[in-house]
This record gives structure tokens, C-alpha cells and sequence, in this order.
């Protein structure tokens, strides 16, 4: 333990001080549950990388353009829907996987579960020869094109499309952009108004905006132009430091106060392999993100160009449900919600998830709210022969 | 986010390499030091025959061309044994290219001289190496300057924790009956005051700081390795970003003919 640093007469010196103390006496109050410790501890030891499996639902590869992958899962059962297949979309911050991210929680079991018939893009690795991919590329070419397979290999019908996060903003660009591809246009966690209502965050919220806020477009490009690509590492440093404290104290007393937990341990550790694998973003279309969208705000002005042309998202004509998380500490809540000023009221509806930002797909709460949210609407847009969408719908195949 | 171990690393690595960089160039460029010796007479030889008498006073001149207010005493004065050494020094230039033989002793007056530099006239043949030493190490101090910002922002940050803390709680609360609630209570307060302070203009001006000098290091590191490159005729940096962004612009074009051959065939 560090010693304390007193003065002469044995009194802490400053409040400087006292805070370091204060953590040293946190760190070995942790060190006095040593028996929940060393269960943990003793968990870890057995446990292999390989025991920690995430995203196993099985799936095959229908459609490759360049490292862009759209698979088609298999069906988990023989009850089958009148709905539109259904095409998910994630963000290039984080990956796909999150949304199967094991057996009892997983958006994509849940959604099968119902008889949809579904796919997911995978956007691959970028790598530093990706870094100019932007916007055009993104939302037009490797989302339309995934889309496009999808609505041709149907027939030359509609298909419905789920974006999550930056995933949510392609896909409203897209179906701006070509709406004649969709049926009905889901989101969760997907910001539209970069500034949102920033005189009314609650404490931790919207810091990102303010943060990329106060950078300058000179400094965004800097960063660009000499790493080439927004790396993965450095994205998530970012979102670690949003929650200071959690990312402080999750490898010791989040770990201890497990207890060896074994199911605990797991879900922790697949949470883990998923944040651990955060690709690298590639530059261009981050420095659109960056500037266009969180500095300037250009989507909601409609001011935002795509493919040479200035996006209107009043060009949306689907159906659209749009699901926020209330504690979401990366997209604000008024960010998400300011889809409802550029979709007619008879076609928007909104879910508000109790929860956080990951939450809204990983908590076991969340698991019938999301997809059974998502299933009923669906049905009442578009089912013909009515499957009954379950609460409750976490299930195994 | 910045790895400060990484980044000294790294400046390790780029001193090394501008080392390496400045003996190549000097030999290669024989008839650019005869003309600059010739500017400048009393400058140092910078090859292998250096004339260390007049070392200082040369340098001092060449500085002083930029920055007519140059004052080399600063350094003696508050250094002691700086100014005695880099004079008599063997290895003198490299000494000039080694931020912790300065920026200790006057980092304000040095940034200015060294932005000066930096801003200073660029001639063709002459002189560059300095000019790219001055930006180097105008972007070190700015980076240290960064850093200790942030640590002071930090350090309030944790003060007022405790003082928080010290509402409810206190340090004896650890040691009596119920750490677990004194722990739950600082890490309460910890949380609470860590999020205040990434929503001040304080904290975030600091973190700009970060992002922004720490990065310049990168970049003349990326600057470095290309001058590197181009020394051992290997392919730069530069040089493979353009050919994929051609790559990139053609593929873009391509299909943009083959939506338009497609649209054509359709209406026939």
C-alpha cells in the first residue's frame, strides 16, 4: 500500500492527498473480500478464450461485396410470418456480433424464434487501404447493394431493415435515398439530430457531443490524415472514459463482487471478447461522422451530401418504429427521437427501452422488449397471417 | 487517448531515426553544406570535422537570425552547466535535437523562439533540417505542456472527490465497522465528480490539447518514416495512400458506368 503522506503532526496534508488514500483504502477494502476474489481469480484460471463463444447462431454468407458480407440465418423454427425478410445493420464502431451475443440473449435468436426471415451485414475489417470509404460507399454501395440482394432474391418486393446505432443512420439515409427498397424502417440507438437537446442532458449524457463539439474541423482532420483510419483502440478508450468509474473498477471489484459466479463470469467475458473487438473505422466516413454530422450537424439541416445529392429524410416513406434507450449515455435520447420531425405521424412510432445503450440488446430485460416490440409492430404493418409475437421470447433453438 | 509510454518510446525511435536522417543528408548534400558554410562562416562544420570553437557562438547567430531577442543566458543562468556543455560539447547538433537539454529550463521562451523558427522564411537548399527540428520540438513542448494541463484538470478533479466524500464519509470510515459503505460512498462521489469534469470547457479543452499536439508527434513521425523511405528507395507512405485512392476513385467510377450501361440496356 502507498504510504500516506502526512504532515509532521501526522495529518494527511492536502485533499489531494486524502483522495489517493482514500483509492488505496478502496483498492484494499477490495483486497479484504480476497475470498470472493479468489473464487473469481480461480474461475479465470480454468476459463479458455475459446470456452467464451459469442454470436454461434449459424449462418451462411449469401451476398460478398469486398469485405462486406450479408448473411441469412437459418430458421429456428418451422413457424414462418408473412413479414418481409428482414436485413440488420450495425455500426462500424462496434460489430455485429453483439446482437447474438449468447444463447439467452440474443436479438437474432429472438427474431428467428418468430419465423422472420433474417439477415445481417457484417462489415469486415477495414483495414488502412478502406480508408477512404465514406458515406457513398457505406449507405449507397454496400448497404444498398446488401438491400438490393435481398429485395431482388424476394421477388422484387420491399424488405425491411433494422439499424443500430451508426448502422440506424445508413439505413435512414438509404431509405431516404432509395425508398422504394423498403417496407418498414426499424431503429435502435440511432442518432438523426447530432446536437440534440443539449441544455437538458442528465449528467453523463451527451457527453460525446459536446466533446466532438469542442474540436475544431482542423483538428478532426489532423487526426484523420495522419492515422489514415479512426482506430479501433482509440474509439474505445473514448467510450470507456464516458463511464470513468465502471472502467476503473471492472477488473477488480466488479470482478470480486462475481464471486466466481460462473454465468455471471461468462456473459462478462463474452461482453468483453465483443467490446475487445472494435475495428478500425475507416477515415473518410469518420471524418464525415465527425464533421459533417456531430460538428455540423448536417443530416437534420438537410445538408448532408450522399452521392452528390443533398439528403432529404422527408423522402422516407416506410413505416418506421424507432427504439432509444432512456439511459443511454452515447446517443441521447433527443438525438434518436428527432426522426419523428421528418417522418409523417400515421407512419412513425417510438419504443423507449428502460436501459443504456448496450442494454438495450444485451440485458435479459431487454430480450422480449426489443424483439417483441419489433415482431408486433411488424405484424400490425404488414402481417397478414398473425403470428403471435411473445413477451417474453428469449428462447433456445 | 494518449499512451505516454508509447509516446516517449516513439520520440525515442523518431530521434533515432532523424539522427540516422541528418548523417545521410549531410553526406549526400556536400555541395549544399559548402554553400552553407559559406553563408554562414562561422557556423559549425556539420560533418564528421566539426569545429567546436565556434560552435556556440555560430548557433547563437543562426538563431538570431530568426529571433532577434535571443537570450542564450536563460539557459546558462537558470542551467548552470547547459550552455558550458552544449559549447564544448562533442556532439553538439545532436545536442540541439534532444528536447530534455531544454525544455526544462524555459519552455515558455523556447516555444516562441521555436515557433519563430518554425514560421520563420523557408529557403530551398538551406537550412530545412532546422526548420523541421524547431517544428519537432515546438510540438514536444506543446505535448508536455498538454499533459501537465490535463493532469492539473485531473488532480482538481480528485480534490474535489474527496471533499465530497468528505460530506458524508471520511477516511476513518474505511477502517471502522462498515468499509464497504465508505468504499460505495467514494466511488459514488468519484463517479459523480469524474462526470462533472469531463462536462467542463476546462477538461475538454485539455483533452483537445491531448488529441491535438499528441497527434502533430505522430504526424512528424509519419514524416520521418516517409523521409526514411524515400532514403532506402522503398515505396512511402504517401506514395501508397495516393495509388489506393486512384484504386478507390477508379472502382467508384466503374460502377457508376455500369449502373449507367445497366439503366441503358434496360430501356432498349
Amino acid at each position: 500500500m502507498m504510504p500516506l503522506q502526512r504532515d509532521k503532526d501526522g495529518n494527511p496534508i492536502n485533499d489531494l492527498a486524502l483522495a489517493q488514500e482514500a483509492w488505496m483504502l478502496t483498492w484494499q477494502q477490495m483486497l479484504n473480500a480476497g475470498e470472493r476474489m479468489v473464487k473469481s481469480n480461480g474461475f479465470l484460471g480454468k476459463v479458455k478464450n475459446e470456452d467464451v463463444a459469442i454470436a454461434e447462431t449459424p449462418s451462411e454468407v449469401v451476398f460478398e461485396i469486398d469485405k462486406v458480407r450479408l448473411s441469412r440465418y437459418k430458421p429456428l423454427t418451422k413457424v414462418r410470418t408473412d413479414i418481409p425478410p428482414m436485413i440488420i445493420c450495425y455500426g462500424l464502431f462496434g460489430r455485429q456480433t453483439m446482437i447474438d451475443l449468447q444463447e439467452d440473449r440474443s436479438l437474432v435468436r429472438n427474431l428467428l424464434m418468430e419465423g422472420i426471415d433474417l439477415y445481417v451485414v457484417d462489415w469486415g475489417n477495414p483495414t488502412r487501404a478502406d480508408q477512404f470509404l465514406n458515406f457513398d460507399d457505406y449507405v449507397e454501395r454496400y448497404l444498398g447493394s446488401c438491400v438490393e440482394h435481398v429485395y431482388e432474391a424476394s421477388g422484387n418486393k420491399p424488405v425491411n431493415v433494422f439499424g443500430i446505432c451508426e448502422g440506424g443512420t445508413f439505413a435512414s439515409m438509404l431509405a431516404a435515398l432509395k425508398p422504394e427498397l423498403f417496407a418498414a424502417l426499424a431503429l435502435a440507438i440511432t442518432p438523426i439530430d447530432f446536437h440534440g437537446d443539449q441544455e437538458n442532458f442528465w449528467q453523463g449524457e451527451g457527453f460525446l457531443n459536446s466533446w466532438i463539439g469542442n474540436l475544431t474541423k482542423d483538428d478532426i482532420d489532423l487526426v484523420i490524415d495522419t492515422h489514415g483510419m479512426l482506430s479501433g483502440e482509440m474509439t474505445g478508450a473514448i467510450f470507456s472514459s464516458l463511464t470513468p468509474i465502471a472502467s476503473m473498477t471492472k477488473y477488480n471489484i466488479g470482478l470480486a463482487k462475481m464471486e466466481g459466479n460462473e454465468p455471471m463470469m461468462l456473459n462478462f467475458l463474452r461482453m468483453e471478447k465483443w467490446i475487445a473487438d472494435r475495428p478500425d473505422h475507416p477515415g473518410e466516413a469518420a471524418r464525415q461522422w465527425l464533421n459533417d454530422l456531430y460538428r455540423e450537424n448536417l443530416l437534420v439541416k438537410g445538408e448532408f451530401e450522399l452521392c452528390g445529392e443533398k439528403l432529404d429524410l422527408k423522402n422516407i416513406t416506410c413505416p418506421v418504429l424507432n427504439i432509444y434507450a432512456e439511459q443511454d449515455h452515447i446517443i441521447p435520447v433527443s438525438c434518436s427521437k428527432a426522426l419523428s420531425k421528418f417522418v409523417p405521424k400515421k407512419n412513425y412510432e417510438e419504443i423507449g427501452f428502460p436501459g443504456g445503450h448496450v442494454g438495450v440488446f444485451v440485458s435479459r430485460k431487454a430480450q422480449g422488449v426489443v424483439a417483441g416490440g419489433l415482431v408486433n409492430w411488424l405484424q400490425e404493418k404488414q402481417g397478414k397471417s398473425k403470428v403471435q409475437a411473445k413477451k417474453q421470447t428469449s428462447k433456445k433453438a | 487517448m494518449v499512451d505516454k509510454d508509447k509516446s516517449e518510446g516513439g520520440m525515442d525511435q523518431m530521434f533515432e531515426i532523424w539522427e540516422k536522417g541528418q548523417d545521410a543528408f549531410f553526406k549526400a548534400q556536400a555541395e549544399a553544406m559548402e554553400t552553407f558554410n559559406k553563408s554562414f562562416e562561422n557556423m559549425p562544420d556539420f560533418s564528421n570535422k566539426m569545429k567546436m570553437d565556434g560552435a556556440f557562438p555560430s548557433w547563437d547567430g543562426f538563431i538570431k537570425t530568426w529571433v532577434p531577442d535571443w537570450d542564450p543566458n536563460i539557459f546558462s543562468n537558470q542551467s548552470g552547466e547547459f550552455a558550458n556543455q552544449f559549447t564544448k560539447s562533442g556532439n553538439s547538433f545532436l545536442a540541439l535535437l534532444e528536447p530534455a537539454n531544454w525544455t526544462k529550463y524555459a519552455p515558455e521562451q523556447l516555444r516562441v523562439i521555436l515557433q519563430s523558427i518554425a514560421d520563420g522564411p523557408k529557403f530551398a537548399d538551406l537550412a530545412t533540417p532546422q526548420h523541421e527540428a524547431a517544428e519537432t520540438w515546438r510540438e514536444t513542448l506543446d505535448y508536455t505542456r498538454a499533459a501537465s494541463d490535463m493532469g492539473k484538470v485531473m488532480q482538481d478533479a480528485w480534490i474535489r472527490t474527496y471533499g465530497r466524500f468528505n460530506k458524508d464519509h471520511s477516511i476513518e470510515d474505511f477502517k471502522a465497522s462498515d468499509p464497504e459503505s465508505a468504499m460505495a460512498g467514494w466511488l459514488s462521489a468519484a463517479n459523480h465528480e469524474l462526470l462533472e469534469t469531463q462536462r467542463s470547457q476546462e477538461y475538454m479543452d485539455a483533452q483537445r490539447r491531448m488529441i491535438r499536439s499528441s497527434t502533430e508527434i505522430k504526424a512528424r513521425q509519419k514524416d520521418l518514416a516517409e523521409a526514411w523511405s524515400e532514403m532506402y528507395q522503398m515505396p512511402t507512405r504517401t506514395e501508397v495512400d495516393d495509388l489506393i485512392k486512384t484504386v478507390h476513385e477508379l472502382r467508384r467510377e466503374l460502377r457508376k458506368v455500369k449502373r449507367e450501361v445497366a439503366s441503358l440496356k434496360a430501356l432498349k
